[in-house]
C-alpha cells in the first residue's frame, strides 16, 4: 500500500471520492435511508468538484516538498523514456476526452435549454385588483384580525380542494394530477424555500396575478398559473393563504422594517 | 450666491497655471454651466463598438479604481511611516516612501479618468449632465479645491521626505501625510454625494423640482451616503492593501538579488495582512448600506437582492471564496520560510476541509441551473437536500467559520518562530483553544436553530454570530500578546524564502479586490434601473436597461485589466525611479 | 518572461470570472413601457396613469383617505359620484368636482380644496377622473374627451395674470380663499395639522415663504406625525405679490 501514501493518488482519490459523493451519494444513496434527495444538477456538481480540485491543489503546492513530491509522476510520465507508451496513450487520449467534452456541449439536444428564472421576483409596491390598487408594501392578512382561524382555514382548505389540488396536490407538494404535464412545475409549498420566506401579500400577489402578471426576471415563463383575481374574490384568496400556512406548518415572515421606518418619519 | 460663484471662477482662474491636469478638470467643469441652452438630451458614441455607456461605464470605472488606489495606498503609507518613527525601524520609512512614489504617478492617472469621465459625461448626457451641476455645482467647486490641496500636499510630503527626516520636522512630515488623507477623504465624500444622490434623491424631490431649488445639503446628505462613505473608506483600506501586495508581488518576482527579494516579500506580506484584516470588517458596513436601501426603497432592496440582482451574489460568493482560499494559501506557504511553524503543517489539511466546505456551502446557488428533466427531478429549481444550503442560515455558518478559519491561519503565523516562556503558556493555548471552540459552536448553533424560527428572529441570529467570531478574535489576539511577551525565538523569518506562487497568489488576490470592486460598482448602479435619478429623472436613451451579467463582467474585465496594464507601467516606473537613485549613489 | 507570466495570471484570473458570470443563464432588465397619453389609450390605461397622477403630482393623498379632511374616494367614489347631483353623469360631475371644488361639498366637511386645474393639466385631469370612476364604477372617459384637453395641452400657455397691486390684496381674504386655515389656524380660527400662523411673527420672511413655497423640506418637530401632507403648490397658486403681502403679514403677527 505504498503507493496510497503518494500525494498524486491521494489526490485524485480525494477528487473522485468528491464526484461520487456529488453525482451519486446526494442523489441516489440519500433516498434509500428515507431523506428528501434528489440527483444534482450538473452544473452543481461541476461547481463543487472544481472546488474541491482546487482544494486539493492548495493543499499540495502549500508545502516545498509536497508540490515536489506531488509533481513528480506527471514530470515523469512527460519525460521519462519508460514512460513513452504511457505517454502516447495520453497525448490521444486526452484531446479526444476533450474533444468528446466539446461535442456533448455543442450538439443539439431536444431539452430545452437551462434557464435561470427568479423563483420569487420584487413584487411591485402596489398591484391592481380587478382595478382596485392594493398597497402591497406593508399589507397583512386582513383576516388575522377578524373571525377565527378555524374558520378561515375551513373555508381555505374548501377553496384549495376545489381550485388547486389538481396542480398543487393534496399535500401541498406541488404534486397534483396535472404536475407532471408543467414547466416549470407547481410550487411546493412544504419547501423550506417556499412560504416561510414570503409575506402574506407576496403570496396574494402570486395568487391574484399568476403566471401572466410575472415580471419579466420571472421569465423565460409559460406558468399555467391563472389569475385568480378572476375567479376568486379577495377575501376566499386571503383565507386560502391563511390554509396554506396552517397546513403547511410554515409561519409567514413578517414586515421587518415597519417599526422603524414609522419612527423615522 | 452670485457673489460666490464669481469667487470660485477666480480662484478657478488662478489654478488654471497650477498644473495640467487641473486645467482639464476646471474647464470640464465650468464649460457645461455656460451651456445650459436647449439641446439634446444625450450625445452619440460610436468608437470601438462600445456605446455612451460603455463609454461613461469605463471612465467611471477606471477614475473610481484609481482614486480609490490614491486615497488606499496613503492611508497605508501614513501607517507604515508611523510604525517607522514611533518603533524606530528604518525599513517602515523606506517602504512609506516607496510607495508615495507610486501615488505621484497614479495621482495623474486618476485626474486623467476623472476629466475623461466629465468630458463623456457633459458630451454624451448633456442634459443630465446640466441638471447634476445645476444642484451641485457649489460642491464641484469644493472638490476642485480639494484636489489641488490633496496633490499638493502630496508634492510637500513627496519632495520633503529627505529634507524632514529627523525629529519634530518628521513629525510634522508625518502630519502631511495625514493631511493627504484628509483631503483626499473629504474629495470621496463629495464625489459620494453625487452618485448616492442618483440612487436615493431626498424623497421630497419630483421630476418637475428646478435642480437650483435643490438644497445642496439635503442633496449630499442623502440617504445612503454615509453608508456608502463608511463602506468605501474600509474598502479602500483593503484595495489600498491588495495594490501594495501586487506591487510588491511584481517586484519580488522580478528582483535580482536575494536583499530586495526579502524586502518584498516583507512588504507583501503586510499588505496583505492589512488588506485581509480590514476585509473581515467590510461585511458590516454592507449590511449597513443594505438596510438603508432596503428603507430607502424596497423596490430598490428586493431588486438588488431577490431580483433579477440575485444571481449577483453567487458570482460575489464565488470570488469571496477564492479571496479565502487564496489568502489562506498565501499565509501557509509563508509559514515554509519560518522555523518552528512545521509542527502546525499537520492541521494544515483540516483547516483547509473547513475551508473548501465552507465554500461549497457559501457558493450553493439558492436557484440552481438545470435543464428541463433535472429540474423535474428536483421538483423545481430547488433541490431538495442541497437546498437546505441554499439560504441565509447555512451561508451566514459557512462565512463566519471561515473567517474563524482564516484567523486561526494568521495566529499560527504569528506564533510559529515564537516559544513562550510565561509561566501561565500552556493555560493561555488551551484558553485560545477553548474560545476557538466556543465561537464555532456559537455559529453552528444559531446557524442550525435558524432553520427553526421566522425570518426576523433569523435575521438576529446573525448579529451573535458575528459577535461571536468578533470577540472571539479579540479575546485571542488579547492572549496572544500577553503570551508574546519575552519569549523565545525558534528562529528569524527568512523573508524573500518564498516560491514564485506565493506571489502570484497575492497578485490574484488583488486581481479579485479590483474585480469585485468592479462587480459591487455595477450591483450598487444597476438597482438604480432606468433612472438617471431614481425615480426622479428617466433614463430616455437607448440604453435605458440594465445589463445581465454576462455583458457587465466582460465590461468590468475591461476595465480592471486597463486599470492594471496602467497599473504595471507604474510599478514599472517605480523600479526605474529607484533605480537612477541607486545608480547616482555609485556614481 | 516573468512579466509575461504576470500577463498571463491576471488575464486567466479575469477570464476565470467573465466565463463564470456568462455561463449562468442571462436576465437583463428591460425598460418598463412608458404608457403615453394618445387618442389610442384604453379606459384602463387612462385608470392606471390616473392611478400615478391621484398618489403622486396631484397631490390627492394629502387630504383624501387622511380622516376627517376630505372624504375618502378610494374604492368608492365610482359608485357615489352618479347619485350625488340629480341627472348629472358620473363623468361630468367628478370634471366638476376637480376644476370648481367648491361647488359640490360633501356634507360634513370644509370647502378647502383647490381648483385642480391651476396645477393639473386637462389630459391629467382626465386621467384623474377615469381613475375616480374606475374606484366602484365603470371608465366612461373616452378619447373625445381628453381630445380636447390635448390639444389645449399643445395651444400656447395663456397669459401669465397681470400684477397685482400689492395695496389691493388683502391677506385674511387671501388665507381664507386659498384654504390656509384647513390646517393651520389664525387668530382662534382653523385647524391644529400645521403650526399656527401666530408662531410665525417675527421669523426671517425668506423662511417663511420657503416654507409656503417649498413647504415640505422641513417640518416643526410638533408637527412630524403630519410631514409631507402640505401640498407643494401654493407657490404656483399665489401671484409674486400675493405670497409677499401674505408673508409680510404673517411675519408681522397680522398687522
Amino acid at each position: 500500500m505504498k503507493g496510497l501514501r503518494h500525494p498524486f493518488l491521494q489526490g485524485a482519490i480525494v477528487i473522485a471520492v468528491g464526484f461520487v459523493i456529488f453525482k451519486y451519494v446526494i442523489g441516489y444513496v440519500l433516498p434509500v435511508f428515507g431523506i428528501a434527495s434528489a440527483p444534482v444538477p450538473a452544473s452543481v456538481v461541476f461547481q463543487y468538484t472544481l472546488t474541491v480540485l482546487v482544494g486539493v491543489l492548495l493543499y499540495m503546492s502549500a508545502e516545498e516538498s509536497r508540490w515536489e513530491k506531488f509533481r513528480e509522476p506527471l514530470k515523469r510520465t512527460m519525460v521519462d523514456h519508460d514512460r513513452r507508451r504511457l505517454r502516447g496513450v495520453l497525448m490521444v487520449a486526452i484531446p479526444a476526452l476533450v474533444g468528446w467534452l466539446a461535442y456533448q456541449n455543442v450538439k443539439p439536444s431536444f431539452g430545452a435549454p437551462a434557464t435561470l428564472r427568479s423563483v420569487h421576483p420584487a413584487p411591485p409596491n402596489q398591484i391592481t385588483y380587478r382595478g382596485l390598487p392594493i398597497e402591497l408594501r406593508g399589507l397583512e392578512n386582513p383576516l388575522r384580525h377578524s373571525g377565527t382561524l378555524e374558520e378561515h382555514v375551513a373555508v381555505g382548505r374548501a377553496i384549495y380542494t376545489k381550485n388547486c389540488v389538481p396542480c398543487h396536490g393534496d399535500r401541498l407538494d406541488g404534486d397534483g394530477h396535472f404536475a407532471g404535464a408543467f414547466n416549470p412545475i407547481p410550487a411546493d409549498f412544504t419547501a423550506p424555500g417556499t412560504l416561510p420566506q414570503l409575506t402574506e401579500s407576496f403570496v396574494f400577489w402570486r395568487i391574484a396575478k399568476g403566471g401572466p402578471g410575472l415580471p419579466q426576471e420571472g421569465a423565460p415563463w409559460n406558468s399555467a398559473m391563472p389569475a385568480w383575481e378572476n375567479i376568486l374574490e379577495q377575501d376566499e384568496i386571503w383565507a386560502t393563504i391563511i390554509y396554506l400556512y396552517e397546513q403547511s406548518g410554515a409561519s409567514p415572515r413578517t414586515w421587518e422594517a415597519e417599526g422603524e421606518e414609522g419612527a423615522e418619519e | 450666491m452670485r457673489v460666490q460663484q464669481t469667487v470660485a471662477v477666480g480662484t478657478a482662474k488662478r489654478w488654471l497655471k497650477r498644473g495640467a491636469w487641473l486645467s482639464v478638470l476646471a474647464l470640464a467643469v465650468a464649460v457645461p454651466l455656460l451651456a445650459q441652452v436647449p439641446g439634446p438630451d444625450y450625445g452619440e458614441f460610436g468608437i470601438f463598438g462600445l456605446d455612451r455607456r460603455d463609454a461613461v461605464w469605463i471612465a467611471a470605472q477606471l477614475h473610481l479604481l484609481f482614486a480609490a488606489f490614491v486615497l488606499g495606498v496613503p492611508m497605508f503609507a501614513v501607517v507604515i511611516e508611523a510604525i517607522g518613527i514611533f518603533g524606530g525601524d528604518k525599513k517602515y520609512d523606506k517602504l512609506a516612501k516607496e510607495f508615495t512614489r507610486l501615488l505621484l504617478v497614479a495621482y495623474s492617472a486618476t485626474a486623467i479618468w476623472g476629466a475623461i469621465l466629465v468630458f463623456f459625461l457633459s458630451t454624451l448626457y448633456p442634459r443630465f449632465w446640466v441638471y447634476l451641476t445645476g444642484i451641485f455645482a457649489p460642491s464641484m467647486w469644493l472638490y476642485a479645491v480639494m484636489f489641488f490641496a490633496e496633490s499638493f500636499t502630496l508634492y510637500l510630503y513627496y519632495y520633503g521626505w529627505d529634507a524632514w527626516s529627523k525629529g519634530a520636522a518628521k513629525k510634522v512630515h508625518w502630519v502631511l501625510g495625514i493631511l493627504l488623507n484628509v483631503w483626499g477623504t473629504i474629495v470621496m465624500l463629495i464625489a459620494n454625494s453625487w452618485l448616492t444622490f442618483m440612487m436615493s434623491p431626498p424623497p421630497e424631490l419630483t421630476a418637475d423640482t428646478a435642480p437650483q431649488s435643490v438644497k445642496l445639503w439635503s442633496a449630499i446628505a442623502n440617504a445612503t451616503w454615509m453608508p456608502i462613505n463608511i463602506h468605501r473608506l474600509l474598502a479602500n483600506v483593503v484595495f489600498g492593501g491588495a495594490i501594495v501586495g501586487a506591487y510588491a508581488a511584481y517586484r519580488f518576482l522580478t528582483s535580482e538579488t536575494d536583499e530586495e527579494r526579502a524586502h518584498y516579500d516583507w512588504m507583501g506580506y503586510t499588505g496583505n495582512f492589512i488588506a485581509i484584516g480590514a476585509l473581515i470588517v467590510l461585511p458590516f458596513a454592507g449590511y449597513w448600506l443594505g438596510r438603508e436601501i432596503y428603507e430607502f426603497s424596497q423596490q430598490m432592496g428586493i431588486t438588488m437582492m431577490g431580483g433579477f440582482m440575485s444571481w449577483l451574489w453567487i458570482i460575489q460568493a464565488f470570488l469571496i471564496g477564492i479571496l479565502f482560499l487564496t489568502g489562506n494559501y498565501y499565509l501557509w506557504i509563508g509559514m515554509g520560510r519560518i522555523p518552528g511553524a512545521e509542527r502546525f503543517q499537520p492541521y494544515i489539511k483540516y483547516m483547509l476541509l473547513v475551508l473548501v466546505i465552507g465554500v461549497i456551502v457559501w457558493a450553493t446557488p439558492n436557484t440552481m441551473i438545470a435543464d428541463r428533466d433535472e429540474i423535474a427531478a428536483m421538483g423545481g429549481q430547488q433541490h431538495p437536500f442541497l437546498g437546505v444550503l441554499g439560504v441565509m442560515s447555512a451561508k451566514n455558518t459557512a462565512v463566519n467559520l471561515m473567517i474563524l478559519t482564516t484567523f486561526l491561519s494568521f495566529l499560527m503565523y504569528r506564533q510559529a518562530n515564537k516559544r513562550p516562556v510565561v509561566s501561565w503558556a500552556k493555560a493561555g493555548t488551551v484558553l485560545q483553544f477553548a474560545a476557538f471552540a466556543v465561537a464555532a459552536a456559537v455559529v453552528l448553533f444559531f446557524g442550525i436553530r435558524g432553520y427553526f424560527v421566522t425570518a426576523i428572529v433569523r435575521i438576529g441570529f446573525s448579529v451573535y454570530q458575528v459577535a461571536a467570531v468578533l470577540a472571539t478574535i479579540v479575546f485571542v489576539i488579547g492572549i496572544d500578546v500577553a503570551m508574546s511577551r519575552g519569549a523565545e525565538s525558534r528562529g528569524e523569518i527568512q523573508w524573500g524564502k518564498m516560491p514564485p506562487r506565493s506571489q502570484y497568489a497575492l497578485l490574484i488576490l488583488a486581481v479579485t479586490f479590483t474585480w469585485l470592486m468592479g462587480l459591487m460598482g455595477f450591483a450598487r448602479s444597476g438597482i438604480r434601473q432606468h433612472w438617471h435619478v431614481y425615480e426622479v429623472i428617466r433614463d430616455t436613451s437607448e440604453q435605458a436597461f440594465t445589463p445581465a451579467l454576462g455583458p457587465a463582467a466582460t465590461m468590468i474585465s475591461i476595465c480592471v485589466l486597463i486599470f492594471f496594464g496602467l497599473v504595471g507601467m507604474i510599478f514599472w516606473l517605480g523600479g526605474l525611479a529607484e533605480k537612477s537613485v541607486y545608480e547616482e549613489k555609485d556614481a | 518572461m516573468t512579466n509575461l507570466k504576470i500577463l498571463f495570471t491576471v488575464i486567466a484570473t479575469l477570464g476565470v470570472f467573465t466565463f463564470v458570470a456568462n455561463v449562468i443563464p442571462q436576465v437583463q432588465s428591460a425598460v418598463p413601457e412608458e404608457i403615453i397619453l394618445t387618442e389610442d389609450t384604453t379606459p384602463e390605461e387612462l385608470a392606471a396613469i390616473g392611478a400615478e397622477v391621484y398618489a403622486g403630482v396631484g397631490g390627492c393623498t394629502a387630504c383624501h383617505g387622511l380622516g376627517t379632511r376630505a372624504p375618502d374616494l378610494v374604492g368608492v367614489v365610482g359608485g357615489t359620484c352618479t347619485t350625488r347631483v340629480e341627472g348629472q353623469s358620473c363623468k361630468d360631475y367628478l370634471w366638476e368636482s376637480l376644476v370648481n371644488p367648491t361647488a359640490y361639498i360633501v356634507e360634513g366637511f370644509a370647502p378647502i380644496m383647490l381648483d385642480q386645474s391651476r396645477t393639473l393639466d386637462g389630459a391629467q385631469l382626465w386621467t384623474l377622473v377615469a381613475f375616480l370612476e374606475s374606484q366602484g364604477g365603470e371608465v366612461t372617459v373616452t378619447s373625445d374627451d381628453f381630445a380636447a384637453a390635448l390639444a389645449a395641452a399643445d395651444a400656447p400657455p395663456p397669459p401669465p395674470p397681470a400684477p397685482v397691486d400689492p395695496a389691493d390684496i388683502d391677506p385674511r381674504q387671501l388665507m381664507v380663499a386659498q384654504g390656509c386655515l384647513a390646517c393651520h389656524s389664525f387668530e382662534g380660527e382653523g385647524q391644529q395639522i400645521g403650526p399656527p400662523f401666530e408662531a410665525l411673527r417675527g421669523l426671517d420672511p425668506e423662511y417663511v415663504l420657503r416654507g409656503i413655497v417649498n413647504p415640505n423640506a422641513d417640518t416643526a418637530s410638533d408637527f412630524a406625525a403630519f410631514a409631507g401632507t402640505m401640498p407643494p403648490t401654493f407657490g404656483d397658486l399665489m401671484s409674486e405679490a400675493e405670497l409677499s403681502v401674505l408673508v409680510e403679514f404673517f411675519v408681522t403677527g397680522g398687522q
